[in-house]
């Protein structure tokens, strides 16, 4: 199997969270002897070779966050370029996204299910994942622990039936917290999570709340 | 007040703006904005509106004055054209890009997690589209985009039942 790699985050590669889960991945692939090949739709300049390895191969990944409950608008933007293909081609799904319940990636996944179906390819499935919105903060070492789990998963995809079975959907985790975790997190939320972001805000030069009103609403 | 944002290609948002007229939906309560000439950049994720410079974007472009308006609106009408059953990328840029309206400050609320809004008014949002729009699936967009803002969905219309999205405006 050779599987071609699309990041489909807008966000540069270096800060991408996409981009390092996709890191770990691969390695699940490389170990079961899959080859892979990357792309980042961040990079308009690179779409046209993009489009190429997308209709020269027939295992295609898109991975991306979620934006807005959906795919982003640069990915949407890439997406209406490329010319039909037929169902030779599998089309599979890597949806990740900042808040970490399953429930929150749903609605992204109900976009993903459909969209091979306007390209004329097969869905090869959506492996869903939240709560990644940190990793960019992280050192490389601690990244690379965090990402880990994903290794797993490119191990899984190696095996050639997409993300359809119990395994990826288990790597979801909670559809939604309960009611005990529900009351830690607003506690955390409250407390020091709020001063962990002042830091980070902080560390990039913000001298001002990170609640500051920009302007008066009625 | 109701903002319309017209992305479509045939600038249908005109029409519309008749049709309101003729419904008795005076022209001081809404404001059309033909983004079609406009410059508006997808949002590139940066995280600069939520840590650096909170509640400013850090691309400059014909955005800024759009992002204010829907931010003060009652309503705001999304009006597209449509891909994949999906709102156009132009629509989805303009989406993407109100996260200045959102904080990095995080709760739960009605058992899921959010963010904090910035702001105390949150705007409605609703969608008026053409072509093969996929109104389930739209309708559950817009539920969830809402969702997000604490606001609510003013349903979902095809371009030619758009006479009754006007009547969610009287």
């Amino acid at each position: 199997m050779h599987v071609v790699i699309i990041n489909g985050s807008p966000r540069v590669q270096k800060y991408s969270n996409t981009e390092k889960i996709i890191a770990s991945f691969a390695k699940g692939l490389s170990e079961k002897g899959v080859t892979f090949e990357t792309y980042a739709v961040s990079d308009r300049s690179s779409w046209e070779s993009i489009r190429k390895a997308y209709m020269e191969n027939e295992e295609i990944l898109i991975a991306l966050p979620l934006y807005v409950e959906c795919i982003p608008g640069l990915l949407l933007e890439f997406l209406e370029t490329l010319p039909q293909k037929d169902e030779h081609t599998r089309l599979s799904f890597l949806l990740q996204s900042g808040f970490s319940e399953g429930c929150q990636l749903r609605c992204g996944e109900g976009f993903l299910k459909e969209l091979p179906g306007y390209l004329g390819v097969r869905y090869g499935g959506c492996l869903v994942k939240g709560d990644n919105f940190g990793i960019r903060f992280l050192d490389q070492e601690k990244q690379e622990r965090i990402t880990k789990p994903y290794q797993a998963m490119g191990e899984l995809f190696a095996r050639g039936d997409g993300f359809f079975g119990e395994e990826a959907k288990k790597f979801t985790g909670p559809e939604y917290f309960s009611l005990p975790m529900r009351l830690l997190l607003q506690f955390l939320f409250k407390t020091l999570s709020r001063k962990l972001f002042q830091k980070v805000a902080a560390s990039w030069g913000c001298t001002v709340p990170l609640a500051e009103k920009i302007w008066e609403t009625d | 007040m109701i903002l319309m944002l017209d992305t479509t290609r045939e600038q249908i948002g005109k029409q519309l703006a008749e049709e309101m007229l003729h419904s008795g939906v005076s022209s001081a309560s809404y404001e059309l904005i033909d983004t079609t000439k406009l410059h508006i950049s997808h949002c590139v994720g940066c995280n600069v509106c939520w840590l650096k410079t909170p509640g400013i974007c850090a691309i400059k472009d014909d955005y800024a004055p759009i992002l204010e308006k829907m931010s003060k609106a009652n309503q705001v009408w999304l009006i597209s054209d449509t891909h994949f059953g999906f709102v156009s990328y132009q629509t989805k840029n303009i989406v993407d890009r109100v996260m200045p309206l959102v904080t990095m400050y995080l709760q739960i609320k009605n058992g899921q997690t959010r963010h904090v809004m910035r702001y105390d008014h949150q705007p409605d949002f609703g969608i008026i589209y053409t072509g093969d729009g996929k109104q389930d699936y739209l309708e559950w967009w817009c539920q969830r985009l809402t969702l997000n803002f604490g606001s609510r969905s003013l349903g979902v219309f095809p371009a030619e039942h758009s006479k009754e999205a006007v009547t969610c405006m009287l």
